[in-house]
């Protein structure tokens, strides 16, 4: 035993040098300040100017694909953008799967509240998404509560799923309109989620070595080929989103094709790192209206 | 004797935990879209319409072997490298044309204007007339290898360090820069 003793000590005390090692090295792009609302574009980019009014785009630059970039991509939101897409049937089959859920014999309601409804009103839900979600102990974005709120019905919704996004537009359609309004301000779970999330919105990662802001704060309305590059303000309005050349879209599934197009190892739906930054982005657009049913081409 | 003992235990232990650290030996970080069974490992997901289950199909490439966003992923990156190039630089234009407009090879074009592309990106400096401006060949080349030698925060991409393009490769593109009348 007293020959153990010093060789279990020396072992404990290794054991504390390994779990505290040193981060890994990693490059970040320059910590850039940003007000977590979407008027801060006006010292970022200075577009917001153009979209701020999203009944009255202007319509000329809509049409130039020298200045599109400038509208943020507002016209093809609702209401400057009233054409029928598939975004409208994945409303329609958001609303029929929502529905089922909420009805279910002795359970009526049950799924509205645990998504967050008051009295079964989903109006304004979508604005306070995402939130700190005590059942789950941790931040959750709308789409990751879905699919946890439909477990409990007894449904799979993946997150990123068709269903999962069509239920997560039908409930953001009911706040459209309405000013995205998350508190990252104030100290608690959020507020530390928002700092992260602007902490790998800046981390540099992948085969080339680029991190969101490498373009979205430090390049923004220069081309990259054929794409003029945007904002990040304002641009969480109007998801999950009608893909004319994918399908529907979620964020998290975005991000996703952000990675994969910056040759970087793509993470699944609502982990962490996602769900960070989705925050971080809600924040940056604090103040603007829910935009949904949209489409992006 | 029982000094040199435990001494014996605390170096095989830092030595192991050591070892254990650079690469994934097999476990992916649980967030990570992988299979890894597949020969690209990476997966993209694939969206079936009135389904609640998210499809996944391989993807192109095999990206894990690259740093990702994953807080589990606590592979360090690669620092900026300097590197000396041995002259002669004995790179073909030709090739290093064909490298600058190749997709997963040099793809300068996303970000720079070179002679006869059109859409060219706006990002990185003007590429016309390269030959005006007399850079030595081994500035050059560093350029391409590693730009965070010159500039920390250079969001071009460090082509040789990561392995993107290997060393005559970048000659090719020097040479064919330096041609640029």
């Amino acid at each position: 035993m007293k020959r153990a003793l010093p060789l279990l000590l020396l072992l404990a005390a290794t054991a504390q040098a390994a779990t505290s090692a040193p981060a890994p090295y990693r490059q970040f792009d320059p910590m850039e300040d940003y007000l977590p609302h979407v008027k801060g574009d006006m010292s970022l980019s200075g577009s917001y100017k153009h979209w701020k009014d999203p009944a009255n785009l202007d319509w000329r630059m809509a049409g130039n694909p020298e200045e599109n970039w400038k509208l943020n991509w507002k016209f093809m939101d609702p209401p400057f953008n009233a054409s029928v897409h598939g975004g409208h049937f994945a409303a329609d089959r958001g609303e029929e799967i929502f529905h089922e859920l909420n009805r279910k014999a002795g359970r009526t309601g049950k799924f509205a509240t645990c998504l967050g409804a008051r009295k079964g009103n989903l109006k304004g839900l979508r604005s306070q998404y995402p939130m700190y979600r005590k059942d789950l102990r941790h931040v959750a974005g709308l789409e990751e509560v879905i699919e946890h709120c439909a477990a409990k019905e007894g449904r799979e919704l993946q997150n990123g799923s068709y269903d999962n996004s069509a239920v997560s537009v039908y409930v953001a359609s009911q706040s459209t309109g309405m000013p995205i309004k998350i508190n990252v301000t104030s100290a608690g779970p959020l507020k530390s989620a928002y700092e992260r999330g602007r902490k790998v919105f800046h981390a540099r990662a992948g085969r080339i070595n680029l991190a969101c802001s490498s373009c979205h704060t430090y390049q923004i309305g220069l081309h990259l080929r054929g794409t003029v590059v945007t904002t990040p303000y304002g641009d969480v309005a109007h998801y999950p989103v009608y893909r004319t050349r994918y399908q529907l879209q979620s964020l998290h599934l975005r991000f996703i094709e952000c990675n994969l197009a910056t040759r970087t190892q793509p993470l699944k739906p609502g982990s962490q790192a996602y769900t960070d930054i989705e925050v971080f982005l809600t924040g940056l657009t604090n103040g603007y209206p829910v935009s949904v049913p949209s489409e992006r081409d | 004797m029982r000094i040199s003992r435990s001494f014996f235990c605390f170096f095989a232990f830092i030595s192991t935990a050591w070892l254990a650290t650079p690469a994934f030996s097999g476990d992916f970080p649980s967030d990570f879209a992988v299979d890894p069974a597949v020969v690209n490992m990476t997966l993209e997901p694939k969206v079936v319409v009135n389904s609640g289950k998210l499809e996944w199909v391989p993807f192109s490439r095999d990206l894990t072997p690259w740093v990702s966003l994953s807080y589990e992923d606590k592979r360090p990156a690669a620092r900026p490298r300097q590197v000396k190039l041995v002259e002669p630089l004995q790179g073909d234009p030709v090739r290093g044309r064909e490298l600058a407009i190749a997709r997963d090879k040099g793809y300068c074009i996303v970000c720079h204007q070179l002679p006869g592309e059109q859409w060219a990106g706006t990002v990185g400096a003007l590429l016309l007339n390269f030959k005006k401006h007399n850079y030595p060949n081994e500035l050059v080349f560093q350029q391409i290898f590693d730009s965070r030698v010159f500039n920390p925060i250079s969001v071009m991409p460090p082509y040789g360090t990561f392995g993107i393009l290997n060393e005559q490769e970048i000659r090719d593109l020097v040479a064919y820069l330096q041609s640029l009348d």
